[in-house]
């Protein structure tokens, strides 16, 4: 990246850091299509990590969501974690970097479980068919899980402590941001070069001593730890957790679809498409709401077709990057 | 050079880390037999691949009597005559011998004489038509080279290229694939052949290049090339 | 664990579960060739699927035309409808060979063929009744409905269709040989976009097709597709991908599958055990379960 670029993020960041204290941004209307857009920005790096760096297709993302999802869920309703902390500082305490965290563990641990087998055997598409196939067995377990996952209707958090969109605004701008940072230092450390290797070329990078299945299922668990905290994130601002809701195959689609538009592969692919794709979903669906889903679906199609690179492949962005 | 079957260039290709072209010229006369030899990654298969349209130049032209195939595609190539058997024989596996067959007589010129070219091919292959209903994936290893070839054929091009032909073959087939390499010249069949069997090579060939890392290195008849002391130090050494 | 019903009751399960399964079989066929020559999951099968079933209660309500004869007119505008699918929205990124792409305008086509259905005809439940719907007919002793037992013949005859296609005549064969290895199939004067166009044209026809069974045996709405579409990539995988005759056999023992488990343990669990078989299946034999060991050189 280049230096004006640079400058321009930390110039973005802050003042995206800064606007809950503008009077009344709080209750605008762009306030929570922000969040929004940093929620998908999160699950389109995600799905950029496994899919852009490491050319392994994944079509499972939504399982990986509604894990971190329903972690955070049951965590939280069943006061498993410093319950004592809920009702001590309801007001206070409200996000708990714990639970986020194990989240992206428990969603991470299951890709490392699904990864190990389908990484090991599948290639290409077989291994995006067995993703989503895996995806659809972990909705169905979730259904049939009894008491423990609520069955079809899910869980409820308890809701006493909303009262603001601030914090949601907060811990989603700092994941897209810290997302973003660790997957860039991430993609210059040496792994990230031999996950670039593995995309590029299997049989050229196993020759020169890569594990080929480690680096493949790091990436797979990583891209799930991120989903998985993305999902914790959705539980805390919607607070009922479904199999419809947090397994639909929305929060794998649109990333992949965002990221794509951005441009996969790219570090500001996946927000740029997440902002853009978000903004015309959002905009159909206040200007021609019977029509949204049908205007959504032509905006793929056309920015397929004459944006197949993506957004950050444009030339104003290349002419900014060699600035 | 109105006589020139295919002219190839200066021409350039870019090709990952390996097989790149870097200007290269050459040219095959109608009937001959041109061979192009070198070492492993000197870019042979680079520049057979560029010539059928599956690579694209950099830089570069390559002509086919006359008319340019840069920017056409491989199936536009294919009808224009240029019949390419790749390396690792590009056969069908699935399907029959004799439908591989059939589908080296799908451009249309070819495709109304089907029968015609098939009795043909069997004359020539005869162990071909034993094995009509066999699948292709079933065939030896000398077979399978062998329906490569044949298919080849099927379209009557007028210029046949073979990417090494005698890969992974007994001793025995190779001989007996240099011999048919000589039966199908004899009949007029212009031949690009390229070899990493260079002794065999350019005993057959009527001209050959020398290709080393993307450049071309040395060309003349395969007689003097045979004889040149460099190439035999420098490629023979390890045959003998 | 449980005990075994009569047997007459085990083959009425069995007869409806592989009637029913035809029906993913055929848009499994669909999918086979589209993803042998182009390499592409066509995730908006399903939803093409359902489009033709509003197309034909259209033409029964509308005009009064049989769902059965309706194939006459749905199977040809089918052909014609994937021949420019392909064209205006495929051939570019087919060109460039992106798979993300193609992909992606698979989904976006998905998007819109559900939810302008929505608004053509409303997000409810239809379906299509005619005086034979509730019509029963005596198959081995057995009865089953008369409008499943046609899905299955259309989804044979549609199957077979294609096989001779493939089979017998040189652009079949050629489409063949492009699923097989596209680099040589160019080298014999293929053109990808030929066969490409080829396959969509006979994959949406077979979803045309579909479309019939599914309208005269099911009730439908608009975003009912996608789990079709989902059904007929298990469908595949268990045929062995490539495979035409093994997508039509995967469908009909996916079939099998979700009447047994539905009998047998619940209906709640009837897809996590089609695609946890499904996953086995792409794990331990990728190459289907109907194909013969064939020893790769």
């Amino acid at each position: 990246m280049s230096r004006a670029l640079q400058w321009i993020a930390i110039v973005v960041v802050a003042a995206l850091a800064l606007l809950p204290f503008l009077p009344g941004a709080v209750d605008a209307y762009y306030f929570s299509f922000l969040f929004f857009v940093f929620l998908y920005a999160v699950m389109a790096q995600s799905w950029n990590l496994v899919a852009g760096y490491g050319g392994q297709i994944s079509l499972g993302s939504h399982a990986f969501f509604g894990l971190g999802a329903y972690t955070t869920a049951i965590l939280w309703s069943g006061n498993y974690l410093w319950g004592s902390l809920y009702d001590a500082y309801p007001g206070i305490y409200y996000f708990d970097p714990v639970t986020m965290l194990l989240g992206g563990l428990v969603a991470a641990l299951a890709a490392v479980l699904i990864g190990l087998p389908l990484l090991s055997k599948l290639h290409g598409d077989y291994f995006a068919l067995g993703t989503l196939g895996f995806g659809e067995i972990v909705k169905v377990l979730f259904v049939n899980g009894g008491d423990f996952t609520g069955g079809a209707f899910g869980i409820v958090a308890p809701a006493s402590s909303f009262d603001t969109l601030r914090p949601h605004y907060w811990v989603g701008l700092g994941l897209m941001v810290g997302t973003a940072l660790a997957i860039r230092a991430l993609m210059r450390s040496r792994y990230g070069l031999a996950l670039i290797a593995v995309r590029d070329d299997e049989m050229a990078a196993s020759a020169n001593g890569i594990d080929i299945l480690k680096v493949k299922v790091a990436a797979f668990a990583g891209s799930a730890f991120i989903a998985g905290v993305a999902g914790s994130l959705y539980t805390y601002y919607i607070f009922h957790v479904g199999p419809d809701s947090v397994f639909h195959l929305d929060w794998m689609l649109l990333p992949l679809m965002m990221t794509v538009v951005g441009g996969t592969g790219t570090l500001l692919g996946p927000i740029l498409g997440a902002l853009v794709m978000y903004a015309v979903f959002d905009l159909a669906r206040i200007v021609v709401p019977d029509y949204h889903p049908v205007i959504s679906g032509l905006t793929i199609i056309l920015a397929m077709l004459f944006l197949p690179k993506g957004l950050t492949r444009l030339g104003v962005m290349r002419r900014l990057k060699s600035a | 050079m109105a006589n020139r079957l295919l002219e190839v260039s200066d021409l350039e290709v870019a090709y990952g880390d390996v097989g790149a072209l870097w200007g290269v010229s050459l040219h095959v006369d109608p009937g001959t037999i041109v061979a192009i030899v070198g070492a492993n990654g000197a870019g042979k298969t680079t520049l057979l691949r560029t010539v059928s349209g599956l690579l694209k130049p950099k830089a570069g032209d390559i002509r086919l009597a006359g008319d340019s195939l840069v920017g056409k595609a491989p199936q536009e190539i294919a009808r224009m005559g240029i019949a390419h058997v790749p390396e690792g024989r590009g056969l069908f596996r699935q399907m029959t011998v004799l439908e591989n067959l059939e589908l080296g007589a799908f451009q249309p010129k070819a495709r109304s004489r089907t029968r015609e070219l098939l009795d043909k091919a069997y004359t020539l292959f005869p162990r071909l038509k034993e094995r009509a209903h066999q699948k292709a994936g079933s065939l030896s290893g000398g077979e399978q080279q062998m329906l490569a070839i044949a298919r080849a054929t099927m379209s009557e091009p007028s210029l046949l290229i073979l990417d090494e032909p005698s890969l992974g073959l007994s001793p025995l087939v190779v001989q007996q694939m240099f011999a048919l390499i000589q039966t199908l010249h004899r009949q007029g069949v212009t031949i690009l052949l390229v070899e990493q069997n260079i002794h065999q090579a350019l005993k057959v060939a009527g001209y050959a290049f020398v290709l080393q890392t993307g450049s071309l290195a040395m060309h003349g008849t395969g007689a003097e090339l045979l004889a040149d002391p460099e190439i035999q130090k420098a490629y023979m050494g390890v045959l003998e | 664990m449980f005990n075994l019903p009569p047997p007459d009751i085990l083959f009425q399960l069995s007869l409806n579960g592989a009637l029913g399964g035809a029906m993913y079989g055929v848009a499994a066929v669909g999918l086979s060739l589209i993803f042998g020559t182009m390499r592409l999951i066509f995730l908006a099968q399903g939803a093409m699927i359902i489009l033709a079933a509003y197309f034909v209660r259209a033409l029964f309500y509308g005009l009064g035309i049989d769902p059965f004869l309706s194939l006459l007119i749905v199977v040809p505008v089918g052909l014609g409808v994937g021949w420019l699918i392909y064209q205006g929205l495929f051939r570019k990124a087919a060109a460039e060979e992106d798979r993300n792409v193609s992909l992606l305008i698979a989904v976006g086509l998905m998007f819109l063929v559900q939810n302008l259905m929505t608004v053509v005809w409303g997000g409810n439940t239809a379906g299509v009744v005619t005086s034979y719907t509730a019509s029963g007919i005596e198959l081995f002793g057995v009865r089953t409905s008369f409008t499943r037992s046609m899905g299955f013949l259309i989804a044979l005859a549609g199957t077979g269709l294609v096989m001779l296609f493939l089979r017998k005549t040189i652009v079949g064969k050629a489409v063949r040989a492009a699923s097989e290895d596209m680099d040589s199939a160019m080298l014999m004067g293929i053109s990808p976009h030929r066969v490409n166009a080829i396959a969509f044209a006979i994959g949406i026809a077979l979803a045309g097709a579909a479309g019939v069974a599914v309208a005269t045996t099911f009730p439908f709405n608009p975003f009912a597709g996608f789990i079709f579409s989902l059904k007929a990539l298990v469908a595949l995988a268990l045929g062995g991908i490539g495979n035409v005759t093994g997508a039509l056999a995967g469908g009909i023992l996916l079939g099998l599958i979700e009447a047994y488990v539905q009998y047998f343990i619940s209906g709640g669990w009837t897809n996590a055990i089609a695609y946890g078989v499904f996953l086995l299946v792409l794990m331990f034999k990728p190459e289907g379960l109907f194909s013969r060991p064939y020893k790769k050189a």
